[in-house]
């Protein structure tokens, strides 16, 4: 003890500052108590404490632990401090006195930094992502490197766009590590910033043309010093430094154009990203010169974060820890060079797809796409969402500006669907949450419409023309607000496959759940569309009960066809389990813990509380599948109804790759179902040894059965 | 956290009385640096000053409203940084020195408890 006393007193004395550098009070001075308390805690008795009236056993419980890795962002590591890092030679300027060593390091400094920036998209905080390197720190110190200088530019500028966007996006919590940047120099330097970047890349284009003029025969550009000191690598590295350059160019010009307004910059964001593209593809070719050229023995194998596969000059992750607070520290791995690149190839080519969306798409295009861009309250920043709502709803267009949008219930929801649009463009964990709450919304903005179409009903006498066509824009919005809170409602069930939150025993009340509410959906689909289809028809001329009249037309739209496969789909899947279920063949025994009427309630417990679809209870579940059995499901096999259906709706979409890639895999799933449940009808009561299980092998939301003799 | 509980809570005289705590001199006077400002060392050679608000026998500190005092070099003199970090609980492995404010004649009668 006392030893270690000493030891301590000792480090006091000769490794740290004495405490009288941080100044007592006025008058006072720091007196050492440690001995005091070594004899008090000597006197304590177990368990006891010294603590004043005011405490708290639970609120100290929430205390930080001191050298805590888990808790304690500011444990000291390597340094003390950026500064005393670039003092011990961390981060020098140049690089290194000899030319090829520092183009060398350039590079590989240029590469951890493409994959910090990916680890950063991917989640990670910036301090401790891109900002680990030790240069974008102290922007004035590589000013004597140009082309260090020029990319770490580059680099803080495109971080700092990037957090812009994201912020304005709104599409981020509070605790978003992402968007977090206290502390860091995230200068914008718009202009500037690339006008440095083009003269560097016109500097390395001049000394490539030269190295190659020789070659040539070509007079020598006399003038122009080499990029490093051995010919033989001067094309190879100056290629490399190119394309980097060129990349970080153009990545920052898509997201400049992707930041005008009313999306006016796509087309050319689209020019930019294929130049992107056509980059990453040279940066990528560049990896075998730069290895080549590694004279380092230490490869990092799959792990390294260079084309080279050295380790970079100037970065610690350590050195910003506690700028990342309020969070806990991390620890983060980079995403290793390959990897990286992968990621910016998949993120171009997503942004290629965004910007070549039509901005004339219907709402359920939207949807599908799950892609928005909301300025202002508009879409696009361009179209009303009232107006939105209109032609989503089938109503004709010279309704946009009707003086109905005023009314309090139809501001709300276009808040709805405005909060809808932005929580589909969420983490699918996130969405499902938010989805499952705002469907109480959409019910209560059903009612509200409901009274207000009552209303309108009731004041029936003396009917203006005026009057009529309010009460048919409520009431068409009315469906397609239901149509809306069914779909919001098929998409939280089937988000529950992609969170794996089901377990095989609860798929049985899972698929019933979502058949009842893709039945609904496709009626009230369907209703919409007679209406559009009436008023089409007859051009304003309206009668009662022309929607009904509609609806009985046998020529069914393609987007309730759609909607039939899946309907079967998950009728069938219901049954198949209900019969496995009932019939005692599925191999996992029933959950020990919870009833399956307490299961109900935990997956479906939001849908219940708004209503979604009404007159549904765990009740309804149970009579529709308890006498299930196999010698029943002889008469009819669902899976083949779907599968013809998956067939003859293709044809309904024959330039739309995605439904009929959907379509495909709706087909195979019901084709392997229906080849499944031939199989237990004929076998199932007979061969006891027959083993059932389900995978999502050809669809992520439709399970496929998985017969197997054991 | 329940057997923590039960363990951490303070435990009164054998003869039930629960104001009573030890008897002993040493943690009467500990008593009376409660709430008062402490600066703490600890091993990496970071300091924390906070009020004092709870130690245990095995000389775990709590300070409230703590403020972190890091230098920016290895070699000191250096200048600090500091960073508030609000209720901190500093375990005694780690901690290399514990300092009070206090008056000239306190920080006397403090020394004479080495003789």
């Amino acid at each position: 003890m006392d030893e270690r006393r000493a030891a301590a007193a000792a480090m006091d004395r000769h490794d740290h500052p004495r405490p009288s550098s941080i100044p007592s009070g006025d008058g006072s001075v720091w007196a050492d108590v440690s001995p005091l308390l070594e004899a008090a805690c000597a006197d304590l008795q177990e368990g006891e404490l010294i603590h004043g009236d005011n405490f708290n056993l639970f609120a100290a419980m929430s205390a930080l632990e001191i050298m805590d890795p888990k808790m304690d962002s500011g444990m000291v590591s390597r340094y003390y401090s950026v500064d005393e890092a670039i003092e011990n030679g961390a981060a020098p300027v140049p690089i290194s006195f000899d030319k090829t060593v520092d183009v060398q390091c350039t590079i590989d400094i240029m590469d951890h930094l493409l994959a910090c920036e990916a680890t950063w998209h991917k989640g990670h905080s910036l301090a401790q992502t891109v900002f680990s390197c030790i240069y974008l720190l102290r922007p004035e110190r590589t000013s004597s490197h140009a082309l260090l200088h020029s990319y770490c530019r580059i680099i803080r500028a495109t971080c700092k766009a990037v957090v812009s966007v994201v912020s304005d996006a709104r599409t981020h919590e509070e605790e978003d590590l992402f968007t977090m940047a206290y502390g860091l120099p995230l200068i914008g330097e718009d202009e500037k910033c690339l006008s440095m970047l083009n003269a560097v890349e016109e500097t390395i284009a001049r000394q490539l043309r030269a190295c190659k003029a020789p070659l040539l025969g070509r007079k020598v550009i006399e003038d122009l010093e080499p990029l490093q000191n051995n010919p033989a690598l001067e094309e190879g590295y100056c290629k490399a430094i190119l394309c980097r350059l060129r990349f970080r160019k153009h990545f920052y010009h898509v997201l400049m154009c992707l930041k005008r307004p009313q999306g006016r910059g796509l087309q050319l964001a689209r020019k930019h990203i294929s130049s992107c593209l056509s980059e990453l593809e040279l940066i990528r070719k560049s990896t075998e010169v730069l290895q080549s050229n590694n004279n380092e023995t230490h490869n990092c194998g799959e792990d390294k974060t260079t084309a080279s596969g050295c380790r970079p000059v100037g970065f610690d992750a350590s050195i910003n820890t506690r700028l990342s607070a309020p969070t806990p520290p991390r620890s983060i791995k980079i995403l290793s060079w390959s990897e990286a690149i992968d990621y910016f190839v998949k993120l171009l080519h997503d942004l290629d797809t965004i910007c070549s969306f039509s901005l004339d798409a219907s709402l359920e295009g939207i949807l599908q796409f799950m892609t928005l861009l909301i300025q202002d309250g508009k879409l696009y920043g361009r179209d009303p969402i009232f107006a939105v709502i209109i032609k989503a709803a089938g109503l004709p267009e010279i309704l946009r500006n009707h003086d109905i949008q005023n009314g309090e219930c139809l501001v709300q929801l276009v808040q709805l669907v405005i909060n809808l649009l932005k929580i589909l463009s969420t983490n699918a964990a996130w969405q499902r949450r938010k989805l499952g709450k705002i469907l109480q919304d959409w019910r209560v903005i059903h009612i509200q419409l409901e009274l207000a179409l009552r209303q309108e009903i009731g004041e029936e006498s003396g009917l203006s023309a005026d009057q009529n066509g309010r009460r048919d824009i409520l009431r068409q919005i009315l469906v397609w607000v239901e149509e809306q809170t069914f779909w919001i409602a098929s998409r939280f069930l089937m988000l529950g496959f992609e969170l794996e939150l089901y377990s095989p025993s609860e798929y049985c009340m899972v698929y019933w759940y979502i058949y009842v509410v893709l039945v609904k959906l496709a009626e009230r689909m369907h209703h919409k569309l007679s209406f559009t289809n009436a008023t089409a028809k007859s051009k304003g001329k309206k009668k009662k009960g022309s929607t009904k009249d509609m609806s009985r037309d046998i020529q069914m739209p393609a987007s309730v066809l759609f909607l039939q496969p899946y309907i079967c789909l998950a009728e069938g899947l219901t049954m198949m389990l209900a019969a496995l279920r009932n019939e005692r063949m599925l191999s996992q025994s029933p959950s020990p813990f919870n009833s399956d009427h307490e299961r109900f309630i935990q997956h479906f417990e939001l849908l219940q509380k708004a209503g979604v679809p009404d007159h549904i209870s765990y009740q309804s579940f149970e009579e529709s599948t308890k006498n299930v059995r196999f010698s029943t499901l002889v008469m009819y096999n669902y899976f083949k109804d779907a599968q013809r259906m998956a067939k003859e709706v293709k044809n309904s979409f024959p330039n739309d790759p995605e439904r009929q890639s959907e379509l495909r895999r709706i087909e195979q799933v019901a084709e392997h179902n229906s080849v499944a449940l031939t199989v237990l009808c004929r076998l199932g009561s007979l061969d006891s040894s027959l083993k059932v299980s389900f995978d999502f092998s050809h669809h992520p939301y439709f399970a496929t059965a998985v017969v197997k003799r054991s | 956290m329940e057997q923590q509980q039960e363990a951490l809570v303070p435990v009164g005289n054998p003869d039930g009385s629960d104001i009573n705590y030890s008897g002993s001199d040493y943690v009467s006077r500990m008593r009376n640096l409660l709430f008062r400002r402490m600066l703490v060392g600890i091993k990496d050679g970071r300091f924390f000053l906070g009020a004092f608000h709870c130690i245990d026998k095995q000389g775990n500190i709590i300070l409230q409203d703590a403020v972190e005092y890091r230098s920016t070099r290895r070699s000191s003199p250096s200048p600090m940084e500091q960073r508030c970090l609000g209720l901190i609980l500093i375990p005694s492995s780690c901690r290399t020195s514990c300092h009070v404010d206090c008056s000239i004649e306190e920080q006397l009668s403090l020394l004479s408890l080495n003789q």
